[in-house]
This record gives C-alpha cells, structure tokens and sequence, in this order.
C-alpha cells in the first residue's frame, strides 16, 4: 500500500513538473469550453472612448526577459501616441497579463482580456507553443493579435486565419535566409549537423533549413540533428556528438540562455575555430557572454540597433536608454513597431472596428524602425527584414555586435503565395 | 565509431553525471534522515548560482573572486536552509506527504519569484574562473578542463560524504535515525537537532552545485525545475536516501543521456525516463534503497 502511495506521489510530482514543459513542447489540444459562443468583443464603442489594447505576454522562463522587453517596447510606443493626443483622438488603454508560459493560462488570459476587459486588439505572446493556444481563442473571438515574438509559421500559414498579423520574421523567412547567408559564406560545406530547442520554433526552423540546402548544394547531407530540451544547461554531450560527425558546419536556432550555454560549452572543444557555426546571437546573448562570445561566428536575428542602425531605429535606441537605462533587443523594436502598425491600420479605417482594420491592413506599408515592410494580403505576414552578420568587438560597446550585416528584406525569403496555398490545401484552409 | 570518439561521448556522460550527482546528493540525503522529499532542492541550487553571480560581481576580486563567491554563497543557502527548516518543514515531519509536497512546492514557487523580483527574468554569466578556461587534451582530443573540476568536486563530496555517514559517530546517528528516529530518539539523541542540520547541509550542498554550475553554463529562471526533473530520475533509479544509490544513479542517467543523444537524439530523454520505469517496475524501492515498511 506505502509502494503504490509513494508511486502516486512520483506519477503527481512528474505531471506537475513536465506540465509546463509539455505545454511549450507541442500544438496545444484546447479542450470543449472554448466552444462557448463566440462573445462581441468590441462593444458598438463611443467614438470617444479608449482603444484597448491588450498586451499577452509569457512571464516565465525563458520567455521573462524577452516578454518585460516587449511589453517596455509597447509602452514606449504607447505613452507617444497618447502624448500626440491618441489614434484618432482615441487613447490607448494598455492591459498587460501574464499566461505564465503555459497553453491553458495563455488560452484563459485570452479569453479573460477579451470579455471582462473588453480588448478592441492584442499584441503577444513570446513562446510559438502559447501563441498556436492563443491564436484558436482569439480567432473564435474574432480579435486582431499582432504577433511580433512567437515566429512559428503555423500562424500564418498552416493555420492561418485573418484575425492575425505577424510581423517579425516567422520560422520559415528566418531559416532561409539564415541558410542563404551561411551557404554565400561557406560555399563549399556539404556535410551538415543541426542543433535547435526540441519545441515548434526550433523544428520549424530546422526543416526549412533542411528545405533550402537541399535547394542550393543539392548533393548536400544532414548527417546529425540534435535536440536539446527548451532550457538545457549542459550541451557537452551534444557537443561531442557533433563534432564526431566531422560536418562541414553546423546550423542552430538556439537562442538566449542555451545560447550562452552552448557556447561556452563549446569553446574549450575549440569549436567554433574547426567548425562555421550560425545561431541567434542577438544581444542578450551577447550581454550575457561578454567577451566570451566567439569572434567571427555567423549569427542571424530580427532586427535591433546594431543591425540596422537607421536614425529613426537610433532615435528609439535613445528613448529606450531613458526610460530602462538599457539598450533595447530587438524584442523591443518588434513590439514597439506592432503598435504603430495598429496605428496606421486603425487611421486607415478610421475606426476601431475588427473587420474594418483587418481590411485596411491587407497590403499597408509601415514605415518602421526596421525600415519600410508591407503587410501580404493573402496570409497577413510582414515583408519584415532577416538580418544576419559575423560577431566581432566594438570599441564603441560595452559588449560584442556584428559587423558585415546583411539586411535581406522578408519578400525575398517569405513562401510564395503558391507555396502558402499549397500548405493551406493540405491543412483545410479556405480563402 | 572510433575509440576516442566513444571515449569521448564516455566523458561527457561522466560530467553530466557528476553535476546531477552534486545536485541529487543532497536531497537524497535529507530524504534519506527526514524522509521529507525536498521538491524546492531545485530552487536552492538556482538561487545559488544567482546569488554567486551577485557576490562575484559585488567582490571584483580578479582571479579568485569565483571561489570566494561560490563559498559565500553556498553558505548563505544553508542559512536559508536553515530558516526553512526552523520555520516550516519542522512542524510537518509528523504529517503526511501531500502536505510536505505541497509546502515545498510553495517554496519553489516563492523562491522563484523572489529570484524574479531581485534579479529580473535576464540570464547571466560568470566567465570559467582561472585555472579551468582551457581545454586538457585526452587521446589528442580536447575536453574541458572545467568539466573536470566539476567532477573532481563530485568525487570530493563523495569522500566526504561517504566519510561522514559511514566513519564517523554522527554518521551513525545519521543511520540508524533514517532506520528508525523514534528508537534514536528514546536513546536521548535530540533529533530535532540533527534533523536541522542534516537539512542545512543538503541546503548547503544545493548552494554549491548551484554555484559550481553558474561559470559552466548560463544562470536563468527556470534551471531549479530543468534539474530537479533529472534528479528524481537519479534517485529513483540509485534508491532514495542511498548514497551509493544516488551515485550509480547519476552515472547511469549520464550515460544514457551522453549516449542516447549521440545515437538518437530524440529520444535521449526518453531513454532516462523509460530506465526509470524498468526501474520501478523490478525494484519500486530503487537499485540501492529498501523497501519500505
């Protein structure tokens, strides 16, 4: 009897731990009760009234640091638009909450900003998994989220629906590219291994990365993929793993905390001087690595100061250092463009209306901090830019950037509408 | 494969293995004397490295400044065990366990939010501190000099505490309480008092692997949850409260872990869990525990 207690407590002790990692690992299964009736979100509004906006962001992990940087990034964008007196003389009230990084608190939340408090739009969430749980309880609701962190495809693609824009670069544009930058550099690397955080980013990214050598060294061979768990601290295994391989290059989308991990796992193996490597050194990474990040490495990210060092992005950089004595990452610089792109949308309708600013966003161009992109009328993506680069010191920094950084725009790498319609005929989309 | 190859894969598994043994030893000792099953170990070892980074910073001591703050900081985790132990997890050694899972488990969850309150959701580094930052060559292949520090320190704490259960008379006292506290304690021992510090030192042991793990990868929330899940698989699978459990346990999911991810990376996880289960369907107890009565 004590043997099957003790073994319940374990059976309890695992669901509860795994439950969170579970909940960023797959497409979330979202049970009955979003099958409520779909609620009016937007309430026939006064013309005077505050436009909600409603902020879903995953407090948790690995997302933390990315989502506090969205969220300043948004009110920066904010407190400006209601200084110069709002968007179309409407304030913008700012909800912030909190999914915890998990599908169902994602799927709650979203579903609580919607009816108690009544949001006209949404920007978030940080993690792919949360965003897919999201995405079913907003579209059902018939809301308009920005997505301008969580990248996976399946938003706009696989499981589109009009009730979402994307504007950073999703998992298909940004592999890609990535893969474009590191074959120009490295031409004659055919044998590969591939190492990604084992949940919907870090396989989508792998497959269009798969996808695009193929394209371009087509006797190439992917002789070894690794798969770390989200949040894994020690990468010596996979380290020696690869290197027993012997691969012309290795191509990862580790990001943040593993990044630095791996890293500086890898250094003492003399990795990074045999073997090319590309991976999401931004500038967290680069801030937590000091001088320990590796000179000469590819990297490829999403656009932040360092990258694109436009005046109006420089002109953000300086706002952002006021108000957090930081530099802004480029989580910052996509939420802070995500509000101006419902600005733009909201003024061309000259109306808070959902369906109204879904019309009149098919095909604007923002002028944004990232430069000039274009939101595709067929599935809602951005014609956001990829940016890539080689690591190297700055005397101007207190830490390691790019240098040589290519600026690929999003319509170069995006799936053609073609390829966007034939996904959606595999998975039942109709438009 | 190759020889140095599979030797190589051999040696990572073994340092995987000495950090989970660092972390494990001490909650399996403190489930072994108390019989209390400290689910906020995890939160310990992660408010360890968070607050060597802090004491790191603070000191600006060049080369041995990590030393000094492993050490400090080791230190002010037993003090918080200490606390906790004094405060909380005294007044339900008698009760059950639903209880004792539920109070620690709040434990991780204010710890973590202390963790986000005091230091922000960034992750941090520590650089290796001197003399680990190269790389030793073994068969011409090179392995990091810190992976061998960790296990150098992994085979300390065993010395020590092998040494401290097995040769000394508190050892003894420890023993024969995990076997039976209510006779230990009708022999005039003041259980109350060895139960505090058998906690303080796993609290301590938690500080110091959570220390010793901040210069070797990155310092982030969410690192006590990612090692207390591998941590139960190694006690489960070595015996809970056994120390020799706890040893072959680690080695095991080290291996399995080294050599999965080079065979099939997939699964490598899979691999740990499902030992884990053959595991507790022969032996329920663990290869090294007893049942219990």
């Amino acid at each position: 009897m004590k043997r099957l207690a003790i073994l319940a407590v374990f059976v309890f002790i695992f669901t509860m731990i795994l439950a969170p990692v579970m909940a960023q690992a797959g497409t979330p299964a979202l049970k009955a009760d979003t099958k409520t009736p779909a609620p009016k979100a937007a309430v026939k509004a006064d013309a005077k009234d505050p436009i909600r906006l409603g902020a879903i962001w995953d407090y948790a992990g690995p997302c933390y640091m990315l989502s506090e940087s969205a969220v300043q990034g948004i009110k920066i964008a904010v407190d400006e638009i209601n200084a110069k007196g709002g968007i179309i003389g409407r304030k913008i009230d700012l909800i912030v909450r909190d999914t915890e990084m998990k599908v169902d608190v994602g799927a709650r939340e979203t579903k609580d900003l919607i009816l108690r408090e009544k949001v006209h739009f949404l920007i978030g969430p940080c993690s792919s998994g949360v965003a897919l749980a999201v995405q079913v309880v907003q579209a059902e609701s018939k809301v308009l989220r920005i997505t301008c962190m969580a990248n996976t495809e399946a938003q706009v693609v696989d499981k589109f629906t009009p009730y979402v824009a994307q504007v950073v670069p999703n998992t298909y544009m940004e592999a890609i590219a990535a893969t474009r930058f590191m074959n120009k550099k490295y031409p004659a690397a055919k044998k590969f291994c591939t190492i990604a955080p084992d949940y919907e980013f870090g396989r989508r990214e792998e497959a269009a990365f798969a996808e695009e050598i193929k394209r371009l060294v087509p006797d190439s061979e992917i002789l070894y993929q690794a798969w770390p768990k989200p949040g894994e601290k020690d990468f010596t295994s996979f380290i020696t793993a690869i290197m027993a391989q012997k691969p012309d290059a290795v191509h990862s989308s580790l990001f943040g905390g593993d990044l630095v991990a791996f890293t500086k796992q890898a250094a003492p193996y003399g990795f990074f001087e045999k073997i090319p490597f590309i991976a999401l050194y931004d500038l967290p990474v680069f801030v937590a690595l000091g001088n320990d990040a590796p000179d000469g490495v590819m990297a490829f990210g999403r656009g932040c100061f360092f990258m694109d060092p436009n005046p109006k992005m420089m002109e953000f950089v300086d706002k952002y250092r006021k108000a957090r004595g930081a530099y802004p990452d480029s989580w910052a610089v996509q939420a802070y463009d995500s509000v101006y792109l419902l600005k733009a949308a909201v003024e061309k309708a000259k109306s808070s209306d959902t369906e109204k600013v879904i019309v009149a966003m098919e095909g604007i161009t923002l002028d944004s901090l990232r430069g000039k992109f274009t939101i595709r009328p067929l599935d809602h993506m951005g014609s956001v830019p990829c940016y890539q680069g080689v690591i190297a010191k700055d005397p101007n920094y207190p830490f390691k950037i790019w240098k040589d950084v290519v600026r690929v725009p999003g319509d170069q790498v995006w799936r053609s509408e073609e390829g966007v319609r034939e996904v959606w005929k595999k998975t039942g989309v109709t438009r | 494969m190759s020889f140095d190859v599979l030797f190589n894969q051999f040696l990572s598994g073994i340092a995987r293995g000495s950090m989970l043994f660092l972390v494990a030893s001490g909650l399996s000792l403190t489930f072994g004397v108390l019989r209390v099953l400290n689910f906020a170990h995890g939160s310990l070892y992660m408010l360890g490295a968070f607050l060597t980074y802090s004491i790191w910073k603070w000191l600006l001591i060049p080369v041995y400044g990590f030393y000094v703050a492993t050490l400090l900081s080791a230190l002010v985790i037993a003090g918080i065990g200490l606390l906790i132990e004094y405060s909380i997890l005294r007044r339900l050694y008698a009760r059950g366990w639903p209880e004792q899972l539920l109070a620690t488990y709040a434990l991780i969850l204010i710890i973590t939010d202390t963790v986000k309150w005091f230091w922000g959701g960034e992750f941090l580094s520590i650089p290796r501190p001197e003399p680990f930052t190269k790389a030793v060559f073994l068969f011409g292949f090179p392995f990091p000099s810190y992976n061998f520090f960790i296990i150098i320190l992994g085979l300390v704490l065993v010395f020590f505490l092998w040494w401290l259960v097995y040769k000394t008379r508190l050892g003894d006292i420890i023993r024969a309480a995990a076997h039976d506290r209510d006779m230990v304690s009708a022999l005039g021992i003041p259980i109350p008092w060895l139960f505090t510090s058998i906690f303080v030192l796993g609290a301590f042991i938690a500080g110091l692997s959570g220390a010793v793990t901040a210069p070797y990868g990155s310092i982030a929330l969410g690192m006590d949850i990612e090692i207390i899940v591998e941590c139960f698989a190694v006690v489960v699978i070595g015996g809970m409260g056994s120390l020799p459990g706890t040893l072959l346990g680690s080695f095991i999911v080290g291996q399995v872990y080294s050599f999965g991810i080079m065979y099939k990376p997939e699964l490598a996880l899979a691999f740990i869990f499902m030992v884990m289960a053959i595991v507790l369907i022969i032996r329920p107890w663990g290869i090294f525990g007893r049942p219990e009565r």
